[in-house]
């Protein structure tokens, strides 16, 4: 039974990060329409300074905020230099653009800090003794920090006149022009909020594993298959579908696989797929018109 | 496939390019190394062209080529360590391949193009976790050698990194590209651009996207599984690292770069990936970097690709050489050649109903038009036209339908759209959605699944029956709006259908292009192919109707011959309105200069022209009405009012900075925000917020009715029509407007919300808002504004006040753009 609950808790520690990730992918998807493949290697890039602040003595606390700054100048550079002139519309184009931004930053990081994995401290380490059961103290950090930015990006999208006005031009792009939105502002927004709570995710994660340039790989395409199954454009849909898949590979790699537990969890996943094509809470955005 | 000389050519040039390497192989003038170098591109060329011709033609983005080409490398390494032949073994991995692009083109097909390339995407991942897992057949990460294959033949052997194994990368990457330039002048082609740029009219020519999407993953599947075989046999090895996610990005950004959908584009692309880390080494840069930094400058700079760029700029020069001055005119036959017979059937429609959720667009339609009949169908904006055009051609999707619909006996109801087609039936759309991906003439020819002489020869008669002799190999964009149209109609009458269904063929159209069009239809009757159109352009339309069915509410109300259906007065008032009660308005007109006056105004969105020549004086502080038909300009008018439009010619003056809000047809309401959250975006939108944005959305609540009022935090959607409406309204005035232009306000309403949202607007202008009113109805713009304005067609037929006491007589005929009561006919 406690073998059980540690799964469970470090699948909820994990699905946390992807939830974070796929909710920054659904963020900047819903306000310009960009599947941003890039927002996992931008934020590892922004991780690697935030890395040097963590050597010069600073404290991770520092760190962290480094990382968020650092991303979110990245990802604003980004939009205004190459996906702001591509226009609208262009769907497939944007997507493999961040592609190319992709392949740029893992480059520009083996090259500067090399291949070889880092250690990256936690915010608190230990553990905690939970009846018979051990958890590394870290995972409930996480679970903790991304609850809480969760909530905060709820409260932000539901309860502020910025958040309304987000919406609005996610709803309906062309509805919002004809009120008026300042459309390139929201977009400017979306960017930095998708890639800050990226960087967020990216800290919360690296200590488990070490840094390494494509360390955000596997958790960018397990968000990926959280917002398959949350659907798209649906932001809870997008949390919720993270930490499913968390739990569930977590799940499967104790009790059926570990070696097979992407396999799992995409197979599992396009079967949803293809039995409810919207994903479980999004509207009909996959689907051809 | 028509093998004209010219595809001919191009198709042996890849060939003859292949044996040409061969012979340079073999004659020992390339070092092994460059000779292996040389094969990898081949293969690599094979790879790009599978990824770059299905995202071109198909439509499809795939990300998941590693996949199956992992899929053809791991099949050969099989084959070969259990003493397969070669033949088979290619045969079996191009099989293997080709099945599961045929199964991820099918699952993905109805789906969006972003969700096909995470899809691939997922497939890729779980092919690599299984090639890293499954260590008894691939090896894990250790890798699996290639050892040699047999040949079924006898003759010789394949593989372990032989010679023999180079030259027949080269020589199948050259056949390839011969087979990729043939495919290009296919139907087959055709018809996956086809759906691929216009799902819902490809149907309606009979084309299933479904099966396109299948096919052309399949044939990019098994393509790819022989090039993952032949780069099996060029290594001698195979190892999973090969095949990471990088490769499949940097094959699209390589088919990218060339020119997707192009052959040449293909070619450039894997020639590119086989050199690109020698080209980065030679340029001392990271490998990665470079080809992120091209993909990125591509698609900004050539976003069709290096080898069409190319082409383009090639094809300019030429041009400028060989023929200097502008295309040649078009000339259209005033006596067109008479169409082929069609086969003579009878629509029957009885007692058709469809629904949307609780609204009943159409209710109680029984028609029937016999063969060689025009039924024209006429009614006001939302009177369920549309809808009954929709339900004939199967395109109600969400809609529940009652009744029966059958043509020669075939039930059309439950008939999938894709199948009207070959009962006969052809459909012209109201924008002439031509395929803009094909030329001319490929629109014409992708139709059918089979090109033949026989059927080149019959488009080119069509071509010359619809005036665009001559113009088969321009692409539809090139023309101008009018041959769009008849491009249109030729696509949907190329095989003689027995009934063909157009959705306002005559709007955007000049007047001469109208009188050709009304001979067109005509020749079409007399073949014995029954038209029913539906248009807004009433004299055009009667001039070529039968008989003519007024629509209103979603069922018919009244039928005659054309020059007796206006006579009808519950078909004049569908269009006129009934409202005879004037509604209280104070008579003082406000003087002075005008707020907003209009000059000269005309404007065309592509080759339409919506307005023209508008000459408009707006007083401060008056309620002005814009009348007009549906089609009119009204919606035009009110963009270039409010100041977001600017028009292609002509002035737009105002008497200093004046703010102005639009209310768009249709409320345009964020449906899922609710009633306070659509108050605040405006509030955002306007750059007001904190105490100032609160006391607005109070003045603008106090303005909305009670039931509204007090349930500010419920979704937009979920309010009634007339409550939706008065929100719009209220959204507007957040930015407190000096001047409003609402668009239809009166859409979709019953009566009694009707008055209400017109009392509430002209309610504003007593507070001191100009208000402009865009109004489909003739009687309700004369009851409620001080000034009407008369649009017909575009242009200004009538300004007055509604106080003057012959203005309801002119305004009337203005409207129908020509003296009524009997008199209308095409002139």
């Amino acid at each position: 039974m406690s073998e059980l609950f540690l799964v469970v808790v470090s699948g909820i520690a994990s699905g946390a990060v992807y939830g974070l990730l796929g909710l920054g992918l659904v963020i900047i998807y819903r306000a310009t329409d960009v599947v941003n493949f890039a927002l996992a290697s931008m934020a590892t890039l922004a991780v690697y300074v935030a890395l040097m602040v963590v050597q010069r003595g600073l404290g991770v606390g520092s760190a962290v905020i480094a990382a968020v700054l650092v991303a979110v100048v990245l990802g604003l550079v980004v939009r205004e230099l190459v996906i702001r002139p591509l226009g609208t519309g262009r769907l497939f184009a944007a997507l493999v653009m961040t592609m190319g931004v992709s392949l740029i930053a893992e480059a520009v990081i083996s090259d500067v800090w090399g291949t070889e994995p880092h250690a990256f401290p936690p915010l608190v380490g230990g553990t905690v003794t939970l009846g018979s059961a051990t958890l590394a103290t870290q995972d409930l950090v996480v679970i903790g920090v991304s609850a809480v930015a969760m909530l905060a990006v709820g409260y932000l999208f539901t309860r502020t006149t910025l958040g309304s006005a987000m919406r609005a031009a996610a709803e309906s792009a062309t509805t919002a022009q004809i009120v008026g939105v300042p459309a390139q502002r929201v977009a400017r927004i979306a960017w930095a909020l998708g890639l800050g709570l990226a960087a967020l995710a990216a800290v919360l994660y690296v200590p488990r594993v070490g840094l390494a340039p494509t360390v955000l790989a596997a958790p960018l395409f397990r968000a990926f298959a959280g917002i398959f199954l949350g659907g798209l454009t649906s932001m809870h849909g997008a949390v919720i579908g993270g930490v499913t898949i968390g739990v569930l590979e977590n799940l499967a790699a104790s009790y059926v696989s570990a070696n097979f537990r992407d396999t799992f969890v995409f197979a599992l996943t396009i079967l949803i797929l293809l039995l409810r094509p919207q994903g479980l809470f999004g509207t009909r955005s996959f689907e051809r018109v | 496939m028509i093998l004209t000389w010219k595809v001919a050519v191009r198709a042996v040039l890849g060939p003859v390019a292949a044996v040409l390497l061969v012979l340079l192989v073999e004659s020992g003038l390339l070092p092994g190394y460059q000779a292996y170098s040389v094969a990898l591109a081949a293969t690599y060329t094979i790879l790009v062209l599978s990824v770059g011709l299905l995202a071109g033609w198909a439509g499809i983005w795939s990300v998941g080529h590693p996949a199956l080409f992992a899929i053809g490398a791991y099949t050969v390494a099989y084959g070969s360590a259990h003493g397969w032949a070669s033949e088979p073994t290619v045969l079996v991995a191009m099989l293997l391949a080709g099945g599961c692009g045929a199964f991820l083109g099918f699952a993905g097909a109805r789906f969006s193009v972003l969700y096909i390339a995470l899809l691939t995407l997922a497939f890729s991942l779980v092919a690599l976790e299984v090639i890293n897992r499954w260590v008894d057949v691939t090896g894990g990460d250790q890798g699996v050698p290639v050892t040699d294959l047999p040949s079924v033949t006898g003759a010789g052997s394949l593989g372990a990194g032989g010679s023999e194994a180079v030259v027949a990368a080269i020589l199948t990457a050259g056949i390839v590209v011969g087979i990729a330039v043939l495919a290009r002048s296919t139907s087959l082609r055709m018809r996956m651009v086809a759906a691929k740029s216009h799902p819902v009219v490809a149907r309606s020519v009979g084309i299933a996207p479904e099966a396109q999407s299948a096919l052309a993953f399949g044939v990019s599947g098994a393509a790819t599984g022989l090039a993952g075989a032949l780069l099996g046999l060029i290594t001698g090895f195979v190892s999973p690292e090969t095949f990471s996610l990088t490769l499949g990005i940097n094959t699209v950004a390589a088919a990218v770069l060339g020119g997707v959908g192009a052959v040449g584009g293909g070619v450039f692309g894997g020639i590119f990936l086989a050199f690109a880390p020698s080209l980065a080494g030679l340029l001392g840069v990271d490998q990665l970097i470079l080809q992120g930094a091209l993909l990125i400058l591509a698609l900004l700079l050539l976003p069709a690709g290096v080898v069409p760029a190319l082409g383009s700029v090639l094809r300019t020069l030429l041009r400028r050489v060989r023929r200097p001055g502008g295309p040649s005119v078009v000339e259209i036959p005033d006596e067109p050649a008479p169409a082929p017979a069609a086969e003579r059937r009878t629509l029957e429609v009885a007692d058709l109903g469809v629904a949307f959720g609780g609204l009943q667009a159409l209710e109680g339609v029984s028609l029937s038009v016999p063969p060689g009949e025009v039924l024209a169908i006429i009614g006001p904006n939302g009177a369920g036209k549309t809808t009954l055009v929709n339900a004939l051609c199967g395109l109600v999707s969400g809609g529940r339908t009652t009744g029966s619909a059958t043509f020669g006996g075939v039930d059309l109801l439950r008939a999938r759209a894709t199948r009207r087609r070959r009962l006969g039936i052809g459909r012209t759309f109201q924008h002439a959605e031509v395929f803009t991906e094909l030329t001319v003439s490929e629109n014409l020819l992708c139709t059918t699944r089979w090109t033949t002489p026989t059927r080149r020869r019959a488009v080119d008669a069509l071509l010359g029956r619809i005036g665009l002799a001559g113009q088969g190999d321009v692409y539809p964009d090139q023309l101008p709006f009018g041959p769009q149209k008849r491009l249109d109609l030729g696509r949907a009458v190329a095989e003689q259908p027995g009934l063909l269904i157009m959705d306002e063929p005559f709007g955007g159209l000049d007047a001469e292009e109208r009188r050709l069009l009304a001979g067109q239809i005509q020749g079409l009757r007399a073949a014995g192919t029954s038209v029913v159109v539906i248009d807004h352009v009433l004299e055009d339309l009667f001039g070529v109707a039968d008989r003519v069915v007024a629509f209103d509410f979603g069922r018919p109300i009244g039928s005659g011959a054309p020059d007796e259906i206006l006579a009808d007065d519950r078909v004049r008032s569908s269009y006129l309105g009934t409202t005879s009660a004037r509604q209280a308005r104070t008579s003082t007109r406000a003087e002075g200069p005008p707020a907003i006056a209009l000059s000269g105004v005309t404007h065309r969105y592509g080759g339409v022209t919506a307005l023209d020549g508008v000459e408009l004086a707006v007083h401060p502080g008056v309620v002005l009405a814009v009348v007009g038909a549906n089609g009119a300009g009204k919606s035009t008018l009110g963009q270039v009012l409010h100041g977001t439009l600017s028009p292609s010619a002509g002035t737009r003056t105002t008497d200093g900075a004046v703010r102005s809000s639009l209310v768009p047809e249709g409320r345009a309401l964020f449906r899922t925000l609710s009633v306070r959250e659509n108050l605040e975006v405006a509030g955002y939108a306007a750059g007001i917020s904190g105490r100032d944005l609160r006391s607005r959305i109070d003045q603008a609540v106090e303005w909305l009715p009670e039931r509204v009022r007090t349930r500010l935090s419920i979704p937009a959607a979920a309010l009634s029509g007339g409550e939706q409406q008065l929100l719009a309204i209220a959204r507007a005035l957040i930015a407190d407007p000096r001047l409003l232009v609402v668009d239809e306000p009166a859409l979709g309403l019953a009566p009694a919300l009707v008055d209400e949202v017109y009392g509430r607007i002209t309610g504003l202008a007593e507070d001191g808002v100009t208000v402009v009113v865009l109004e489909q109805l003739l009687t309700r713009a004369l009851a409620v504004a001080h000034e009407v304005v008369v649009l017909h067609e575009g242009v200004v037929r009538a300004t007055g006040s509604p106080d003057d006491p012959g203005f309801a007589t002119r305004a009337e005929q203005a409207y129908f753009g020509s003296p009524v009561g009997g008199g209308v006919r095409a002139g």
